[in-house]
């Protein structure tokens, strides 16, 4: 039950939460139920970061049934222990933020089961250890995103961001599944561990365009949750409609779980050393970050203008991603290069996840108090709430990558790995066009910071105070964690390097990150 | 083996047609049934991939359709409370009038 642990404690928590309201609610004390969650997401967290200092990984734990092909398999190795520490990091925070966001809403039962069900999902993702499993708990996680997305039922935009979410991202999990059921047909079995070895093994006998087909429809599936170009249009509406805490779930983590899919699929099933896939996600990645960095500009919504930041931040995950497959399939003998780049894409992974948190949480405060998204009448809020807009700052400046920021490292790592190879064309424009967008991005997020920050607060915003104490806690400990990683680089990088290493499948633990800093921080 | 493409093709061809559903129909309940279709055929799709010699069905395939089954029910049953709840905004199904949200 070792490796249960965290899913058993979020998915109980979760389905008691009604049995306790009632039961609590008839003493008085209803605030018994949120901090049940933050309990049950505390928990969870606290495992997580346990087994990532102390454990040996990977930890494994088969569940036997009487057919053993019935048999469900859990396996926790770096990567996965690495992606559900942000996962339930930030559903901790986001819980302690609800308790002063949420207090006016009607439903929190249901809210806060969703929420540790959500997570629940996420975390399920990432620790299974076969691809039909891994589907089961995906549905998990969506439909809880669909209802809370659509939580303020009473207005005409949730509903309909809602129902766009779910048809979108209904589609895109069915693609995904029809791609799994393609995979079984071929391999026989669906665990990761074998999936690899049966596919390669087989390649003169199965053609390689049926593979092709297979890994088009990981991509789109999966691509759909992970808002690459052509699949991103729910993410702009799902966004401003949901509640603000759940859209600093959804984009600094749900989006995350995506990305994780097609990482784990393509390198556990579809080696990149075999297939050249890595081109096609390059140019995925450069469209997701240019189309979204131009739609950023004419948004006058302050949670509109931070979703398509979201997609182009998936953007810059996705270059990783590609940057490392193609390095991987083109030039195979430097597999230091691909570490590199993977190193910068997970590592932009936990940045963003901190640094949108941190924006969305901070936007839902500057909501909370003066009524309206409208940036036009946020213009300087920030007089009147200083701690807010002082956290808020720093998340845009962490993310705009200003240098000694974490959010500059990652992007570093990437641009570093593209410039490794100079002489092939592919990369070169790549990276021009990879370093525009990151000009264009630190402009709007510098030009965001001016207006909520320097400007003269408007007579709308007159009766604006500080946000209360519960609220502003979590957004300071964000804000916070930004600047401690930026410090404490080194730690943070040893530690990424390990999901690297998993990846890779190689024991290169000399990614030599003091060599590539050169003492700079 | 023939079995296999058969059920396969036949599978590929209802998820064209789900996909064509839900792109050219414009009410949002003929909208989910498209979905449905789409579901009903990739169900379709994991049993012919069970299919590994003649009267040879691997029960793997079997257990996952059923579980398939259960989570598409699921999807359904929240894509029609979404959709009661478009009903109670709009008083009308039709998606031309679903228009509000842009960009």
């Amino acid at each position: 039950m070792y490796a249960l642990f965290p899913i058993i404690v979020l998915l109980g928590s979760g389905l008691s939460i009604p049995l306790i309201s009632m039961i609590f609610r008839k003493l008085g004390k209803e605030k018994i139920r949120d901090i049940w969650a933050v309990l049950a997401f505390a928990l969870s967290t606290a495992y997580f970061a346990y087994i990532i200092l102390y454990e040996k990984l990977p930890i494994s734990y088969k569940i036997e049934l009487e057919p053993s092909w019935a048999s469900i398999g859990i396996k926790i190795d770096a990567f996965s222990a690495y992606m559900s520490l942000i996962f339930s990091f930030l559903g901790l925070v986001v819980s302690i933020y609800s308790i002063g966001y949420m207090e006016s809403e009607t439903g929190l039962d249901e809210y806060y089961t969703l929420l540790l069900t959500l997570v629940a999902g996420m975390i399920g993702v990432t620790i299974v250890n076969d691809l039909f499993t891994l589907y089961v708990l995906w549905e998990l996680m969506c439909v809880s995103s669909y209802t809370l997305v659509s939580f303020r039922k009473h207005r005409w935009e949730a509903v309909e961001a809602g129902f766009k979410y779910l048809v979108m991202s209904t589609i895109g999990s069915l693609i995904a599944l029809y791609s799994i059921s393609l995979l079984y047909g071929i391999a026989g079995t669906l665990e990761f561990s074998k999936l690899g070895e049966i596919i390669l093994s087989n390649t003169n006998s199965i053609p390689k365009d049926t593979i092709y087909f297979i890994i088009a429809m990981v991509i789109a599936g999966f691509g759909v949750t992970a808002a690459i170009v052509p699949f991103h249009t729910w993410l702009p509406d799902a966004h401003p409609a949901a509640p603000s805490s759940i859209s600093a779930m959804l984009s600094g983590v749900v989006i995350k779980t995506g990305a994780f899919a097609i990482f784990k699929i393509l390198f556990t099933v579809f080696y990149p050393t075999h297939f050249g896939y890595g081109g096609i996600l390059i140019l995925f990645g450069l469209l997701t970050m240019t189309v979204a960095n131009v739609m950023v500009i004419p948004q006058r919504d302050i949670k509109r203008f931070l979703a398509y930041s979201s997609i182009a931040n998936m953007g810059y995950i996705m270059l990783g991603l590609g940057v490392a497959t193609y390095i991987a399939y083109n030039y195979s003998a430097r597999l230091d290069i691909v570490s590199l780049a993977l190193l910068g894409s997970l590592f932009h992974i936990l940045n963003h996840a901190i640094g949108k948190g941190l924006l969305f949480l901070g936007a839902g405060c500057f909501i909370h108090e003066a009524k309206t998204r409208d940036l036009a009448k946020l213009e300087g809020i920030g007089v009147k709430m200083p701690f807010s807009a002082l956290s808020f700052s720093i998340g845009l400046l962490n993310l705009a990558g200003i240098p000694p920021l974490s959010g500059f490292w990652s992007k570093f790592f990437i641009i570093m790995a593209m410039l490794a190879f100079l002489e092939d064309p592919f990369l070169y424009v790549s990276t021009i066009i990879f370093v525009l967008n990151i000009f264009v991005a630190a402009g709007y997020y510098i030009w965001l910071l001016q207006r909520i920050s320097l400007k003269k607060p408007s007579e709308i915003l007159s009766k604006v105070t500080e946000t209360k104490l519960s609220m502003l806690i979590p957004i300071l400990v964000l804000a916070s964690l930004c600047i401690l990683i930026t410090i404490f680089l080194d730690p943070v990088l040893k530690v990424i390097a390990e999901p690297v290493n998993v990846l890779v499948g190689t024991t290169i633990s000399n990614i030599k990150t003091n060599l590539i800093l050169g003492g700079g921080v | 083996m023939f079995l296999q493409i058969f059920y396969a093709n036949i599978a590929l061809i209802l998820i064209l047609i789900g996909l064509y559903c839900i792109a050219s129909k414009r009410n949002l309940l003929k909208i989910i049934i498209g979905i449905e279709i789409i579901t009903v055929s990739v169900n379709l799709n994991i049993l012919a991939m069970g299919l590994r010699e003649a009267e040879y069905v691997d029960p793997l395939a079997q257990e996952m359709t059923i579980i398939s089954i259960a989570i598409g029910a699921a999807v359904a049953a929240i894509a029609l409370c979404i959709l009661l709840n478009v009903f109670r905004h709009y008083k009308t199904l039709d998606t031309r009038k679903l228009k509000r949200l842009r960009w």
